[in-house]
């Protein structure tokens, strides 16, 4: 039996400033996640890092521990690899005042 | 097919558990159980030419169907109508905001198709109180074209939404769509246009088509509906629609019509879509779907 798969683009040609975060992903189905954030522009300022959450309802939410840099030129690509997350996931960042971001957030799941 | 051919095909279709809650045509083109996976349902995306930001704003809004347990923060998960997974289709928190999942496919023969799903539909769970008035709308869609050696050539969008509520009012009732947006062109090269079919306005009431559906006591209870829609590729008409124990009038029903497109012959997509009515995500969960033909 091959193994599940999706990947899906969970932010598209969105424009990231002060706090953000994707939409409450469930996928209690998946052993394993990767979140990518690409970056569709040059970003303004310095756009920090971002952390995965988790949630045991998809509306209360709490940090799982991985914190990992935001992109910042064209095309550069950053990820988070995820285990063991419940049902439900979510990428979150504060971005700092001034700095702005335009994002492909894509989130590959298996298992 | 002769008659004792299509009894030996019911027998064997309604001692199959799965099958035995559909009542397909002849020939089964997809059978969707959530259970084994997303089935090809996927994220409607927006056409776009050179940039991302020549997506017109309604399909901008759409994201990724998810496999979902309908789990609820009271009780857990509530499970699909058979098995564990249903696919959820959820709105973003905005008021009026929008989502679709669609499966793209080609016909092989113009003629009789039938869809059949089981579904539910109920908001977030955001508050401790009945929003049964929370959900704007869920329906269903296909997009058609004719061949490219018909003499008719058409592209053909029949819509139907499930008007649960609008401003608050709980209206339960089904309608219909005729007219999309203006055709914008996309991009520069003059190969790709956009519309968008799901805008707001121009919906029209199905006669007879007011139905209160069963929604439960409490934001987190579901129960699973039946829909079965009928519509002849060939006259490119609907012929039949039902939900639960109502049978509809479909002779005023009417779908979408435009000319053909440069890149779309035979093309038969299905679609399903969620509205919400207020500031909270909307979730429309489909427990299997059944696509037949009579071929």
């Amino acid at each position: 039996m091959l193994l599940e798969s999706q990947a899906a683009v969970i932010a598209r040609n969105e424009t990231w400033s002060g706090n953000v975060e994707t939409e409450p992903h469930e996928a209690g189905w998946a052993r394993e996640a990767i979140f990518f954030v690409r970056a569709l522009h040059e970003a303004i300022g310095k756009p920090g890092t971002a952390r995965v959450e988790l949630s045991p309802d998809g509306m209360r939410w709490v940090p799982e521990g991985t914190v990992f840099d935001l992109p910042r030129k064209p095309d550069e690509v950053t990820f988070a690899r995820v285990k063991h997350f419940g049902t439900w996931l979510r990428v979150t960042a504060e971005l700092p005042e001034g700095a702005s971001l335009v994002v492909l957030v894509t989130l590959h799941l298996k298992g | 097919m002769n008659r004792d051919q299509q009894a030996l095909l019911a027998a064997i279709r309604q001692s199959d558990p799965k099958l035995s809650r559909f009542d397909p045509l002849p020939r089964i083109v997809t059978f969707d159980d959530f259970d084994r996976g997303f089935c090809g349902w996927t994220q409607l995306v927006g056409n776009y030419e050179h940039s991302l930001d020549a997506m017109l704003p309604g399909y901008a809004q759409h994201s990724m169907a998810m496999l979902s347990t309908l789990p609820q923060w009271d009780f857990g998960s509530h499970g699909a109508f058979d098995g564990s997974y249903a696919l959820k289709l959820a709105t973003k928190p905005r008021k009026a905001a929008q989502n679709v999942t669609i499966k793209r496919l080609t016909f092989r023969k113009r003629g009789p198709i039938r869809l059949e799903f089981y579904f539910t539909f109920k908001p977030e769970a955001t508050e401790l109180r009945l929003s049964e008035a929370d959900v704007r709308s869920i329906g269903f869609l296909y997009d058609l074209q004719t061949g490219d050696q018909d003499t008719d050539g058409a592209r053909i969008m029949p819509h139907m939404r499930f008007l649960n509520a609008m401003d608050g009012e709980h209206v339960q009732k089904w309608q219909f769509k005729r007219h999309t947006t203006e055709v914008k062109p996309i991009g520069t090269e003059n190969k790709t246009i956009s519309h968008y079919h799901l805008a707001p306005q121009d919906w029209e009431d199905l006669p007879g088509g007011s139905q209160k559906l069963c929604y439960n006591e409490i934001p987190t209870k579901v129960n699973w509906h039946y829909i079965c829609f009928d519509f002849d590729l060939e006259t490119m008409q609907a012929t039949g629609f039902r939900c639960n124990d109502r049978v509809f009038d479909v002779s005023g029903f009417d779908p979408i019509r435009m000319p053909a497109m440069r890149n779309l012959w035979c093309m038969l997509n299905l679609a399903f879509f969620v509205e919400t009515d207020v500031a909270k995500r909307a979730n429309f969960y489909i427990d299997s779907v059944c696509l037949s033909g009579d071929f």
